[in-house]
């Protein structure tokens, strides 16, 4: 909003004691049951369709199962199983990088161009661009995947055909550890920048313009002090941005399960792709399980490690 | 800012777009509910006979023609085919596992030979009383149909499907490349040391962007068939006992020597000196530029740079026929030959058939069904595009390859008939982690110089652990 | 700052808008790059399908690869599924993700914080760790193999829940203290002055669900089995054909043919679209 102050303030005068012993009880009643109402559907479903089946998964997460036979209590050798386990060990340590190195690059590209794209232009032009750049996150992960193994194969592909043209050798893309982890990044930011994109053009877009003004009068000039007066503001968007991003990125599985099926080696093996070759490759569902919840605990712990960032970093207006 | 007349005219205008299109929705819902529930599908959960297939394998016309005859034959068992539009037999088998667990598993599956063991093993009904009880009727069957196929498809003693299709790795030759430089087609006896002069040739008369030899990084058709071809495999093979009930029932002397119960793979042998003189091989020929690294993953399509002349040689099974055609290749623009004699021409085929579940219980129907479903005339209807091979030799004819091709089609046949040791992947059923550990580490082995060694010392590691685990 | 500096900045600053706008250019071309590549490719034979330098004005136009889709798969029987089960899925989180939302955003109720936890903790759940327990438990419902065990389940929304509180803590407080000292109860507060203004958000909440649900994969091959049920992304698999030996254009023609919808709500909702994402990411 252009002007939280002000409402803050007003949401202040409206808890005020008065509003409050103003109220009458039957409207206190009816927004009981309003609360009720709207929350039902949502909490509902999240019970039924989500909670159920994690506590489900966290549960069999003890067991030894392999969907044919009845499961049988394992205790935590599942976890032991898994702690030992370099696939496993592994596939975190990529998703890790694969988070890290995807989520700045997303954020780094699309806050470029939405800062790019914040400078005078034709407005039919801006909407292009817009347009353009949001376009990959309409389009299926896996249909992409597949048309980008053949933009990206070594010998055939029109990638290293377009990088030959500027001299640079042939890149073995998918088949070698450190070619292959790149395609997925790329691949993986090329379709979900967009989505950032739009969210910063959205921040921009409410930075009040005084405040610009107001820097320039007080001779803030240049685009990197253009920037150090905008990165604040646009820190709450930022961290909507990086939140989204991680969540996203800690589960990628589409990307590297088409383009190279985890390989070479284990060199792009993520944690959904252990979860799913364990479960229904492997039929051990237990350990799929127990990985499954590791993966949860994981995310909720960097994002609870986000949010307390965001405490000191982000700044709101 | 919120009330602004352009935008309140506008959000009018959008609130009775809402309005419209709630109302149609709910119009909509209501004219769709069957079609939300399911209702408006005839003959559901009206405990069908219900068989599983791999949607991908084949058209639906053959679908749909497949079932009508069964109804036909049998007005009295209701059948649902329902094709499972998987990508892969990993998502198919995900698809078939859940619902084991939730106890809604189908009565058929089509299983590929990768999966023959495990079904065996932990799921499916051994076919031996009904082939028994039907023997005359099947005899014709088995006359048609090569052993080592029938092998394959037994576990301890048993037999659990009746192969319908298979693919035998051959190598596919693209003849403008081989015109291109200046080869003639190689000979059946061919060795690989020929096989790697010729790529040398397609290498030297060819641009930058050819590569004289392409492979998929699988079990079917990757380092499988070279171990083979040097007489080893990744893990070592022996017969189990048992099976002469069938073999003495249904083949002469001369083709049921040497045949047992089915295979049993049990020791992993990756870091065996023939294994790794096979991964030398194949590093040698990527050192030299002759053939790219594996790519895993899927979607690869291999047909689209094969048949462009993208490729020179690559293995694939009679399917590839079907695929080359489709994507406009001349009948005569290539041909198929054995691979190379290297210590062995021993070959390798993938087959598959329906198996039954142990907890169908209508498994007598299935039975018809099977046999159903390995008719000669049913098959003929059902493989119309050479995208398989069918397992009956008589169904191999000059017509049928006629407008796809290849001119040498009898050599699919033959990599049984004149190979009799020519035999099926390694699929124990363990099969799925023996996969992936094989993909994993060729991957990496073929990555970088000098890595071969190491890699199969980890991946007869990993080969260990997965043979090891109870299932 | 040194003197030097703002020349440069300023001079910077003046070449800026061209070198921007190629700038952006170049960076839009190599983000259609792939997707032109595709519809030019599925418009060629396949024996042209690799040239390089690829040829995206194709030499000789075919649509054969469309006719071969149409040929292969029911393309009009799938469409009707993906697009019930896709708007469906969109109008339910709309009306789901509206109404929690709001709650989150403008009532006050206990366990407030942890159930909004709760909601953005579904966020954070892969769909292959719980798709077992999903369909034992839509089997208990009877709605396995059906359409509606995939739209039932899709209908809460995690981040559209999210979207929507965002949003309605952005509209001014006050417009709903003026209604209630007018005499308004919660509902009509809701109904009369915040629901109105929340229309920018709902579309945004029902494009990214058109997008996702239309493209998903993974629940539909697990939950369908009746290919009277199979939704396009399933049907065009068997595009691939046995064994990965299907063509090429034709592959490349499903996937334009199941784009097009997608690009079609894109462009109808994305100026509202735009409106929801720009309030989204800015408030607490």
């Amino acid at each position: 909003m252009t002007n939280t102050q002000i409402s803050a303030g007003r949401a202040r005068s409206a808890s005020a004691p008065p509003a409050v012993s103003v109220r009458p009880p039957a409207r206190e009643r009816g927004t009981r049951l309003l609360t009720a109402l709207f929350l039902t559907p949502t909490i509902v479903g999240i019970v039924v369709f989500t909670v159920v089946p994690i506590v489900g998964s966290i549960v069999l997460s003890f067991f030894d199962w392999n969907v044919i036979d009845p499961p049988s209590f394992a205790g935590g050798a599942n976890y032991r199983e898994i702690a030992s386990d370099s696939t496993v060990l592994v596939s975190f340590r990529n998703t890790l990088v694969f988070m890290v190195l995807a989520v700045a690059l997303q954020l780094v590209i699309a806050l470029s161009l939405a800062l790019t794209l914040n400078g005078r232009m034709p407005g039919w032009l801006r909407s292009v661009f817009r347009s353009a750049f949001f376009f990959p996150l309409v389009l299926s992960a896996a249909s992409i995947s597949v048309v980008m193994k053949y933009l990206f194969n070594q010998d055939f592909g029109v990638v290293n055909w377009l990088i030959g043209l500027f001299g640079i050798a042939p890149v073995p893309w998918l088949t070698s550890e450190h070619g292959a982890m790149a395609t997925v990044i790329i691949v993986y930011v090329w379709q979900q920048f967009g989505f950032s994109f739009l969210l910063f053009v959205g921040g921009l877009n409410n930075i009040p313009k005084e405040i610009h003004e107001a820097a320039a009068l007080d001779g803030a000039t240049g685009p990197r002090k253009h920037l150090a007066i905008t990165l604040p503001l646009l820190s709450p968007t930022l961290l909507v941005a990086s939140v989204v991003g991680i969540i996203n990125a800690l589960q990628v599985f589409e990307q590297p399960y088409v383009l190279t099926d985890g390989g070479p080696g284990d060199s792009t093996r993520t944690v959904v792709m252990v979860i799913y070759e364990r479960a229904f490759e492997q039929l051990r569902f237990g350990e799929a399980s127990a990985v499954g919840v590791l993966l949860f605990v994981l995310i909720m712990a960097v994002t609870a490690v986000q949010f307390r960032l965001s405490r000191r970093f982000v700044h709101y207006q | 800012m919120w009330m602004t007349d352009s935008h309140l005219s506008r959000r009018a205008l959008l609130r009775y777009g809402a309005y419209g299109a709630g109302a149609a929705a709910l119009a909509g819902t209501a004219a769709s509910w069957d079609r939300l529930t399911g209702a408006d599908i005839p003959g559901r959960d009206d405990g069908s006979l219900v068989v599983a297939t791999l949607g991908s394998a084949f058209d639906p016309a053959a679908v749909q023609a497949l079932s009508a005859g069964f109804r036909k034959l049998h007005p009295d068992v209701p059948l649902r085919v329902n094709a499972v539009q998987a990508v892969d037999w990993s998502d198919f088998f995900a698809k078939i596992l859940t619902q084991i667990a939730a106890g809604t598993a189908p009565d058929l599956v089509y299983v590929a030979t990768e999966g023959v063991q495990l079904f065996a093993q932990r799921l499916g009904v051994p076919l031996d009383r009904w082939v028994r009880r039907d023997a005359a009727e099947l005899r014709e069957y088995f006359a048609d149909v090569h052993p080592s196929l029938v092998e394959s498809m037994m576990y301890e003693g048993s037999l659990h499907q009746l192969p319908v299709e298979f693919n035998a790795a051959d190598m596919y030759l693209n003849r403008q490349v081989l015109n291109r430089a200046g080869a003639g087609f190689p000979p059946a006896d061919w060795t690989r040391d020929d096989f790697t002069a010729l790529l040398r040739e397609m290498k030297r008369s060819s641009d930058s962007h050819f590569t004289p030899y392409f492979w998929t990084n699988r079990l079917w058709g990757g380092v499988v068939p070279w171990l083979f071809d040097n007489g080893t495999n990744l893990l070592a093979e022996s017969r189990a006992p048992g099976g002469s009930w069938l073999w003495d029932t249904f083949y002469p002397a001369a083709d049921r020597a040497g045949r047992g119960g089915g295979f049993r793979w049990t020791t992993p042998q990756a870091t065996s000196a023939r294994v790794e003189e096979t991964y030398d091989y194949l590093a040698s020929l990527i050192q030299e530029d002759l053939c790219t690294r594996p790519e895993g993953g899927n979607g690869t399509n291999l047909v689209g740079v094969f048949s462009t002349g993208r490729v020179g040689v690559t293995p694939a099974g009679g399917f590839w026929a079907g695929g080359l055609h489709l994507a406009g290749m001349k009948a005569n623009a290539y041909d198929v030959q054995y691979f190379p004699r290297w210590r062995t021409q021993r070959m390798q085929f993938g087959a598959a058939g329906y198996a039954m579940l142990r907890t169908s219980k209508k498994q007598d129907a299935a039975w018809e069904f099977i046999k159903y479903a390995a008719r000669k005339d049913v098959m003929t209807e059902l493989f119309t595009a050479n995208q398989t091979t069918p397992a009956r030799r008589s169904m191999l004819t000059a017509g049928r390859y006629r407008e796809t091709g290849p001119t040498r089609w009898q050599v699919f046949y033959d990599t049984l008939d004149k190979f009799p040791d020519t035999g099926p992947i390694p699929a124990p059923p363990q099969v799925a982690e023996v996969t992936d550990v094989l993909l994993k580490y060729t991957g990496t082995a073929l990555a970088s110089p000098r890595s071969v060694a190491p890699a199969l010392r980890r991946m007869q590691g990993d080969l260990e652990q997965a043979m090891e685990r109870a299932l | 700052m040194s003197q030097a500096t703002p020349t440069l900045g300023s001079v910077r600053y003046r070449l800026a808008p061209w070198a921007r706008i190629a700038g952006l250019t170049v960076c839009a071309l190599l983000t259609l790059g792939p997707v032109i590549w595709t519809v030019s490719t599925s418009l060629r034979t396949p024996a042209e399908s690799f040239d390089l330098p690829p040829r995206i004005i194709p030499a000789h136009p075919s649509t054969a690869a469309y006719r071969g889709v149409f040929d292969q798969i029911d393309v009009w029987l799938l469409a009707l599924n993906s697009t019930l089960v896709t708007a469906l899925v969109a109008a339910g989180q709309m009306v789901t993700a509206g109404l929690a939302g709001y709650a989150f955003a403008r009532l006050d109720f206990r366990f407030k914080r942890p159930l909004f936890g709760l909601v953005l903790a579904t966020m954070m759940v892969p769909l292959q760790v719980t798709i077992v327990p999903v369909f034992l438990v839509l089997k208990s419902m009877g709605l396995t193999d059906t359409l509606l065990g995939l739209i039932v389940p899709a209908f809460p929304t995690a981040f559209g829940t999210f979207l929507m509180r965002q949003y309605f803590l952005g509209m001014p407080k006050d417009l709903g203290e003026a209604a209630m000292l007018d005499g308004a109860g919660p509902w009509r507060i809701f109904r009369s002055v915040y629901a109105p203004l929340a229309t920018p958000g709902l579309a945004i909440v029902g494009v990214l669900a058109f997008n996702y649900h239309w493209n998903e994969f993974f629940r539909p091959l697990i939950l369908e089995t009746s290919g009277q049920n199979y939704t396009l992304p399933l049907g065009l698999v068997s595009l691939q054909g046995n064994l990965g030996t299907g063509s090429v254009s034709v592959v490349l023609a499903g996937v334009v043919l199941s784009m097009l919808p997608a690009v079609a709500v894109f462009l109808v909702g994305q100026r509202p679209l735009r409106e929801g994402i720009t309030s989204a990411g800015v408030n607490r």
